[in-house]
């Protein structure tokens, strides 16, 4: 696919219909926010239910470009503030970041982010949707000085600072896997979404390594050994909520198998065979979870006010 | 369902007279019958893994690529080279691990449906063209294989016509990518997402299954037709 000609192409309409090739921008519109629900397959009857009170989930492809933009916009503040791009950052980001290395690394994932958000704001408004106002950040948690900060030394200590970014890479990956559904009627979509999935899953590990390396007790991927960043049951640990999920399941047609990674899939082939908790830590590693979008957004909130 | 795809079981048994090397087929063999009556032509020694172009096909594509990840990193594992610290050597196993799981997931997900049904696993890849006796050499194959995975996943997503099976390769993905991270950093400092991988678009790798097919070419020793899954897109 030619990725270009197929924003072109989103330029005047979000559908690969023909015949609602000269459909107005309005219409674009209209079909982004609805056709989420429409096209979602039978079997997801339960997720399209009307939302109890107090819960929600994006199923609208605007809905799940909004969700993504506003993840990459939080994400890009959090660390142009670093790298002193704009202010409310450290007051000497090189002295902050101690080497070339973390610097450059942070440089990287910040530029990326940076164009995913102009990308994603591309695609929502030739489609014809509306931006949302630009949100105010507080990375230290406190909402502005109206509560106690969850990370009050977020750019003074390093540590902190990249337990935070670990915090929103890992969310990151969790936020585009729980959209992909609601994307899937659209190719392009999808696979931009996709692309800055694994991009984040990229910087997601990068910011682990970057962990390990000063000490910390983490790996690269999201794993049971790693030593916890944020406490059960606050609303930050719904990033890793769920993430120690050893139960798979196969869907096909009307039927749902659990995929037996606990009795008799042969996985378990190291010498000497690991004990079972070790082989079903392994699992988990092996599966990143997708994040609903009611979580998610709670995260954001953490740093918005 | 979606795209037609005729008598699956029928095919699995051709994928393994194919891959098994018991009898050779040709492609036009292939991409031709599914009758019984056909009668294979032996005018190659080449075996062909065929893909069918519908879901079965993408997973099929995923467990191949993991197949190969999988014998990969149990080769390193069987002998480390010499220069590999303890950390190296804990995060191969882990690696291994990963893509072992990731392989039997993906065979039970595909049930009798896997290309290679009669004799799953059979396929014995060549890593000749790697450099597996250092450290060096080691990290920068896992780092090829890992960006040809993520490429492969990102490639094939919009394929998939059964949104489980989205959702599902999108767990496997990702975690991918977080090797691919690991791996190039080791092999470069500060490649991680560097922009061999990672465009000025900020999206990572998206490879078609037949720049796939191409790319795995050196360790194959059979034929990968992606043609049906080409005809998706």
């Amino acid at each position: 696919m030619d990725f270009l000609d197929a924003l072109a192409r989103l330029a005047t309409l979000d559908t690969t219909n023909t015949a609602e090739v000269l459909a107005p921008r309005r219409l674009a519109l209209s079909r982004l926010g609805q056709a989420g629900t429409a096209l979602l397959p039978a079997l997801f009857t339960t997720l399209v239910t009307p939302a109890e009170a107090g819960t929600t989930q994006t199923l609208t492809r605007l809905d799940a470009l909004k969700l993504a933009l506003k993840l990459e916009n939080l994400q890009n503040a959090f660390y142009s503030r670093a790298l002193g791009l704009t202010a409310g950052g450290p007051a000497n980001p090189t002295v902050f970041f101690g080497s070339t290395a973390v610097q450059t690394a942070i440089q990287t994932i910040q530029t990326h982010q940076s164009q995913h958000s102009t990308l994603l704001t591309t695609l929502i408004t030739n489609s014809g949707g509306a931006l949302d106002a630009a949100s105010r950040y507080d990375f230290s948690g406190s909402k502005n000085g109206s509560q106690a900060a969850l990370y009050p030394d977020v750019y003074t200590n390093l540590d902190t600072f990249l337990k935070v970014a670990q915090l929103l890479e890992d969310a990151g990956v969790r936020v585009y896997k729980g959209q992909v559904t609601a994307l899937q009627s659209d190719n392009a979509l999808l696979e931009a979404a996709i692309r800055m999935h694994s991009t984040e899953a990229r910087h997601a590990a990068h910011i682990r390594t970057l962990r390990r390396q000063r000490g910390a007790v983490v790996k690269s991927w999201v794993s049971p050994s790693d030593t916890a960043i944020t406490t059960a049951g606050t609303t930050a640990d719904g990033v890793y909520s769920g993430e120690a999920n050893t139960l798979q399941y196969i869907t096909s047609n009307t039927t749902v198998t659990k995929v037996p990674f606990d009795s008799t899939l042969p996985i378990n082939v190291g010498t000497p065979a690991l004990s079972a908790a070790a082989i079903l830590a392994k699992v988990a590693e092996a599966f990143d979870e997708p994040l609903e979008a009611q979580a998610a957004e709670s995260v954001l909130q953490l740093f918005t006010y | 369902m979606h795209t037609p795809f005729s008598p699956a079981r029928l095919l699995a048994r051709r994928s393994f007279l194919r891959v098994a090397g018991v009898t050779a087929a040709t492609s036009a063999l292939v991409l031709t019958g599914c009758g019984s009556d056909d009668t294979p032509t032996p005018t190659s020694t080449t075996t062909v893994i065929s893909l069918p172009g519908d879901d079965n096909g993408v997973l099929n594509l995923a467990y191949l690529l993991e197949q190969l990840e999988a014998a990969f990193y149990q080769k390193v594992v069987d002998a480390f080279p010499t220069d590999f610290t303890a950390e190296d050597k804990a995060a191969f196993v882990d690696l291994r691990d990963h893509e072992v799981i990731h392989r039997e997931y993906l065979k039970f997900a595909l049930g009798n449906n896997i290309y290679d049904n009669a004799a799953p696993g059979s396929l014995v890849f060549n890593f000749s063209s790697f450099t597996l006796t250092s450290r060096a050499g080691v990290y920068a194959a896992a780092r090829t294989l890992e960006d040809v995975g993520v490429g492969a996943y990102n490639g094939a997503a919009k394929l998939l016509s059964n949104a489980n099976y989205l959702v599902a390769l999108g767990k496997l993905a990702s975690v991918e990518a977080r090797h691919a991270a690991f791996v190039r950093e080791q092999a470069q400092p500060g490649s991680f997402a560097a922009a061999d991988v990672v465009g000025t678009t900020g999206l990572d790798t998206a490879k078609t299954p037949a720049e796939v097919a191409t790319l795995l070419t050196p360790y194959l020793p059979a034929t990968l037709d992606v043609s049906r899954l080409a005809a998706l897109s």
